[in-house]
């Protein structure tokens, strides 16, 4: 288990983080979700050793980050956003790099090389030259280079940027699998529809703030608002006049309900009584990126200066 | 730190850029200004090729600079030095990591250069253990300038443009493109204030005087204060380094 706790970071002026508390269960995978500057990239800094000064406390399973760096860092995959391989060389080589830098014995290295490989469907292109690669086959190479030392928990940030519709359904079949296996996972990305699908746990930051967390059926239960929308010529705002939460939405109305089926039979009645026939029904659900919205605002955020880089 | 160094090794293996900076480019100068000036200013053959091999090897080993800065803020900017920043590699590391292999290929290259001046050019050696040390030196002064250079750079042309001025401005004021004792005496008090000059000056007493440890110490002395002055600054600027780097 992960314990963040009331971890604070600034550059100069600037407050990337203030008072983060989060709490990521063993064997989960958990969303990261924020702006552009919100400073998820931060955080995810701080959790893999990158940033060493800071206010506040990380802990790995009772161990802090700050006096068992070395360990912990063992313990950690990180798949960065940048695709940070060495172009010239072999795959091979590039896990062999990280085979040694994470102290593995040789005849470990080249074992987990063939079995990682395998992982990421790599295993025909062991010996090809890195810049030969496609853009989806270096996104996975980039995750197996952090998969080689069999971490516990691995942080991914935006590991499906510009990626092809295979490797991307390639790289979720991976991350499955490293779910089934037990792994805590930390997965960061601006695509909601991926976090839903993936993650059991969210965390949202906004202005180096969490601004809802929890486990995702939770999350999105909290934020649960059906909505209906109907539309029609003989549809005005008096025939619905009876129905609280009413909005007008662009040619029609949206009636916000905790209850959509009931307030579709109410629906129903009302225009069956009023003899008003609407020509457009429609029941929508809300999703994480309503969710993300309605936490984050819709402005945009060019402007933050999250951390140095 | 041995990952690291393997990694840098079998990098220059294959880059083709500092294969040809570092040994086909030397010879070039070499071979063409030896024949320049010995058809053109009937200078001395021996005289020549005693001021031109050590001259030229000494001014071309500062530009192992440029390849200290582009990997290094190759590194920087790509993401990679703070992706290795992620693992349990401890940082003093990740620089010795990177720094040794570019003194074993300024080694590699004064090795070639000499070898190239004996066979072609019948170049005196002198004491071999006096060469070994001024080159082990050499090596340490230029690798040192690219370290500090590398880490304090903010851009990749910043780099270059200020490895070359130390490059080539070294060269011209340390007397390697022409004895200091032909420039000005102004010139001259310069020149001992530059490594060059002082690299060239022990390799000269080593092959025309056959100097020994004893008569190159100065040199040495020298040659090794400025290299740890410029590896403190690449260390104490190292941390600034790290925080700038992309992740």
């Amino acid at each position: 288990m992960i314990h963040i706790q009331n971890v604070k970071k600034s550059y100069g002026t600037h407050c990337a983080l203030q008072d983060v508390e989060l709490t990521i269960a063993k064997g989960t995978c958990f969303g990261l979700v924020g702006p552009n500057g919100a400073g998820k990239s931060t955080l995810m800094k701080i959790l893999v050793g990158i940033l060493e000064e800071y206010e506040g406390e990380v802990l790995l399973e009772n161990a802090t980050f700050h006096h068992n760096r070395l360990a912990i860092k063992r313990r950690i995959g990180y798949v960065p956003q940048d695709i940070c391989l060495e172009e010239t060389l072999t795959a091979r080589d590039n896990l062999l790099l990280f085979g040694r830098l994470y102290g593995l014995p040789k005849a470990q290295v080249s074992k987990r090389i063939k079995e990682v490989l395998r992982q990421i469907g790599l295993e025909e292109r062991e010996k090809s030259v890195v810049s030969t690669f496609s853009g989806g086959m270096k996104r996975r190479l980039n995750i197996g280079c952090a998969l080689l030392h069999d971490p516990d928990i691995i942080i991914l940030d935006e590991p499906t940027v510009g990626v092809d519709p295979q490797s991307r359904r390639a790289i979720f079949e991976l991350i499955h699998s490293l779910k089934k296996e037990g792994k805590t996972l930390i997965y960061s990305s601006h695509y909601m529809e991926e976090v839903e699908q993936l993650c059991d746990a969210i965390g949202f930051i906004d202005q180096g703030k969490v601004v809802e967390h929890g486990p995702m059926q939770e999350v999105l239960a909290r934020h649960h608002h059906s909505s209906i929308y109907v539309e029609g010529k003989q549809v005005t705002a008096e025939v619905l006049q009876g129905f609280p939460l009413l909005k007008e939405q662009g040619a029609g109305f949206s009636i916000v309900s905790d209850e959509p089926l009931e307030t579709l039979e109410q629906l129903a009645r009302s225009f069956a009584s009023q003899a008003v026939l609407p020509e457009r029904l429609e029941l929508s659900q809300a999703r994480l990126e309503d969710i993300f919205i309605r936490l984050t605002g819709t402005s945009l955020r060019d402007t933050g200066m999250e951390g140095a880089s | 730190m041995t990952a690291i160094a393997l990694l840098e090794l079998k990098k220059k293996t294959k880059d083709k850029g500092l294969w040809f900076w570092t040994f086909l480019l030397p010879v070039i100068f070499i071979v063409g200004f030896i024949t320049l000036f010995g058809e053109s200013m009937g200078a001395e053959p021996e005289q020549l090729v005693v001021q031109i091999v050590p001259g030229y090897t000494v001014m071309f080993s500062f530009y192992i600079m440029i390849s200290i800065v582009v990997a290094f803020i190759k590194d920087r900017d790509s993401g990679m030095a703070a992706r290795l920043a992620s693992t349990p590699i401890r940082r003093l590391d990740y620089f010795a990591g990177k720094w040794l292999p570019f003194v074993a290929v300024v080694l590699l290259q004064i090795v070639v250069l000499f070898t190239f001046g004996v066979v072609v050019y019948d170049l005196p050696l002198g004491d071999t253990l006096s060469l070994l040390a001024l080159s082990i030196g050499l090596a340490f002064v230029a690798t040192g300038c690219g370290m500090a250079m590398a880490v304090l750079a903010k851009t990749e042309n910043m780099g270059i443009a200020l490895t070359q001025v130390i490059a080539l401005g070294g060269a011209m004021l340390g007397g390697l493109w022409m004895p200091v004792e032909f420039m000005p005496d102004v010139m001259q008090n310069i020149a001992r204030f530059l490594p060059h000059y002082w690299a060239l000056e022990g390799y000269k007493t080593v092959i025309l005087d056959n100097g020994t440890l004893m008569d190159v110490w100065q040199s040495l002395a020298v040659l090794v204060g400025f290299g740890i002055a410029c590896i403190t600054l690449a260390l104490l600027a190292y941390p600034r380094y790290l925080r700038e780097a992309k992740s």
